[in-house]
């Protein structure tokens, strides 16, 4: 899951949890605030109450030495008062929750009672609120609250959103400039644009990692070029040596066979460490592609340069080319020795009296051309291994260095050739070349 | 011919030293590019084989000094780089050929050979052996006036045993004059051999079958 939608997702998950919080303790706080306020309100009237008193008399109330009772309600019974003379061992002073009827109904009340005394007489004094009333104020209280918190929530999720997007762009950035390093050359230490230290912090650091890692590929290839060429002057001493060695008549029959055979075994070792300074200068860009190689050209070119080993193992080629496709950007000497290296693998790995077909067709913006060979075919699991330096996997022969596909592999990446390499073991393998924006 | 070897590789210029005075070349050596400098001031060489890599030099600036001789030496460039800028610009300032290291002695006489017809108007390109006569120039093999047949290896081939005609050559060796330029993964003896038998084949129409001996377990040497 992204980081920016799991933030998101945090950040929306906590504030539901909030909301739903709210909702369920909302009922008994508005409750018990509108019963609270409900019992100042009470309190208040009570000393409205007792004002009049004082200002009128509580003749205003009750006719004075009767026991009748006063009782007022005001039109929709929200709220009452009564006030009645008792006996003042009667008197319980609260505020409660009581059910009074009033004319043939029976509504419940928040009822402040209080018993005084006034004149040497006790009366008790009842103020009532209808509870339903107050139910009703608090309901209506809590649905607009909800409603609040809910767009709240929702205004809030958005914007997070939005400025989880904003602030993760570099994050997003950085991933794109990972996902587009094909090779360690191919990156650019760019700088990312962002006040965020975290993200600057970060592509520095990968833009340092990168270095080191460029650093060490080139070295590593310089490596190999340089031990290749440092080799190639001992080997050329020993090679003319050899030469000269054989060539005086003083060396005896004998020796002559093992300088022989010490002149393959350097040949061997030359092979070696030229195919190793060939794919080393490739890779360090050491080749031009400047010319233009006609395709059916080349192949004809290789075809005629192969046919006598081809005749040998009676091996027939034939060519069927779709057009003349034209490299624009190519190294026809690299083309040349890696196209001779497939077809020569095609030979050399064929049976007697088999065949070679050499096809191009275009594809799209593309153009396809395949070897394919009648030969012994390549073992499914050994396939993905053909191409790996000084692996030998089915040479039947104990002369080859392995490098012949590597240096196949590298001249066509050079050229921006995909291969793609399917055989099927007895029946042959089918070496195909797609050579891209033809 | 006088040649000069331009090498700082002792064990090199040992080697091929002897080789050349054994094919009749006079032969001086220059060990840095100084002294190379002075014995080309001084002296009127034919050939100057020059090894691009001088410890204390420039190749390239030899190559320069050279080229403003009044006599215009032959010059083939042996190198180790074998970079393609150097072979572009070696070319381009006025060696007369490259060889790369390693490379066989055979392959540099032969190279010698050739600009020698080139550069000091032989007149003749023709290579006789035993009645068959082959034009380098004209790529043509003719027996008393009839033309044979041969394919460009079969004529590489025979030109190249017809300039070396006193030696051995090993299958190796004539494998890297035909195929030297084609890096691959492995050396079959089998190859030279199908062309030797080709060329005794086309050959035996016109002369005896022992004009090449097969050295068994080595190679071939021409009988003349």
């Amino acid at each position: 899951m992204k980081l920016q939608s799991k933030l998101t997702l945090f950040s929306a998950a906590t504030k539901i949890i909030i909301l739903l919080v709210l909702v369920m303790v909302l009922p008994s706080v508005v409750n018990r605030v509108a019963l609270y306020s409900t019992d100042q309100r009470l309190l208040q009237k009570k000393e409205q109450v007792f004002d009049i008193i004082e200002e009128r008399g509580i003749e205003s109330f009750l006719s004075d030495g009767t026991d009748e009772t006063y009782g007022s309600y005001n039109l929709l019974k929200e709220e009452f008062i009564s006030m009645e003379p008792i006996d003042p061992s009667q008197i319980n002073n609260r505020i409660e929750n009581t059910l009074r009827k009033v004319e043939n109904e029976v509504v419940e009340y928040r009822v402040l009672s209080l018993g005084f005394e006034l004149h040497g007489a006790t009366y008790l004094l009842e103020i009532g609120r209808s509870l339903d009333t107050i139910r009703e104020t608090s309901s209506t209280l809590q649905k607009y609250a909800l409603y609040f918190l809910f767009s709240v929530v929702l205004l809030t999720v958005f914007m997070d959103l939005a400025f989880i997007k904003v602030l993760l762009r570099p994050l997003t950035l950085i991933l794109r400039k990972l996902q587009r390093i094909g090779h360690p050359d191919s990156f650019k230490p760019t700088p990312l644009p962002t006040n965020t230290s975290d993200f600057v912090f970060l592509n520095e650091t990968i833009n340092a990692m990168m270095g080191h890692v460029k650093e060490a590929f080139r070295k590593e290839k310089e490596f190999i070029g340089n031990v290749s060429h440092e080799l190639l002057t001992p080997i050329s001493i020993l090679q003319n040596r050899l030469e000269n060695l054989m060539a005086d008549p003083a060396v005896p029959d004998t020796v002559l066979l093992k300088l022989v055979e010490n002149q393959k075994t350097l040949h061997r070792l030359k092979s070696i460490i030229q195919a190793l300074l060939l794919i080393s200068r490739i890779e360090n860009e050491q080749y031009l592609k400047n010319e233009r190689v006609n395709l059916l050209a080349l192949v004809q070119d290789v075809v005629d340069e192969i046919s006598d080993r081809a005749e040998l193992k009676n091996v027939t080629i034939s060519v069927s080319l779709s057009q003349s496709p034209v490299l624009q950007k190519a190294n026809y000497s690299l083309l040349f020795t890696m196209l001779f290296n497939v077809v020569n693998n095609a030979i050399k790995y064929n049976k007697e009296g088999g065949s070679i077909h050499i096809s191009g067709v275009r594809k799209d913006t593309r153009y396809e051309l395949c070897v394919s060979d009648t030969g012994t075919g390549i073992a499914e699991d050994q396939l993905p291994k053909i191409f790996s330096r000084f692996k030998r996997t089915h040479a039947p022969d104990g002369e080859s260095h392995g490098l012949g596909l590597a240096i196949v592999q590298t001249v066509a990446k050079f050229h921006r050739i995909k291969l793609d390499v399917s055989s099927e073991p007895g029946k042959g393998t089918d070496f195909k070349l797609l050579f891209k924006e033809l | 011919m006088h040649v000069l070897i331009v090498e700082d590789e002792v064990s090199l210029a040992n080697e091929l030293m002897h080789f050349l005075t054994q094919e009749h070349y006079l032969c001086d050596w220059a060990f840095t590019g100084r002294e190379a400098s002075e014995k080309i001031a001084v002296n009127r060489y034919d050939f100057i084989l020059l090894d691009l890599g001088l410890p204390d030099y420039e190749g390239l600036d030899l190559l320069r000094e050279t080229r403003q001789l009044e006599h215009e030496p032959a010059i083939i460039v042996l190198t180790a780089r074998g970079a393609l800028e150097d072979r572009i610009e070696g070319l381009g300032m006025g060696a007369d050929d490259y060889l790369p290291k390693p490379f066989s002695l055979l392959e540099l006489q032969a190279r010698m050979q050739a600009i020698v017809r080139r550069k000091f108007q032989v007149k003749s390109h023709v290579l006789e052996f035993r009645g068959i006569e082959l034009d380098s120039m004209a790529r043509r093999v003719t027996y008393q006036g009839n033309e044979i047949t041969l394919t460009k290896k079969e004529f590489d081939l025979l030109h190249y045993m017809l300039l070396h005609r006193k030696r051995i050559m090993t299958r190796l060796q004539l494998t890297e004059h035909i195929w030297g330029n084609v890096l691959e993964d492995s050396y079959d003896s089998n190859y030279i051999d199908v062309h030797i038998k080709n060329l005794r084949k086309k050959l035996a129409e016109y002369i005896p079958n022992d004009w090449l001996e097969t050295v068994r377990g080595v190679g071939y040497r021409l009988v003349a």
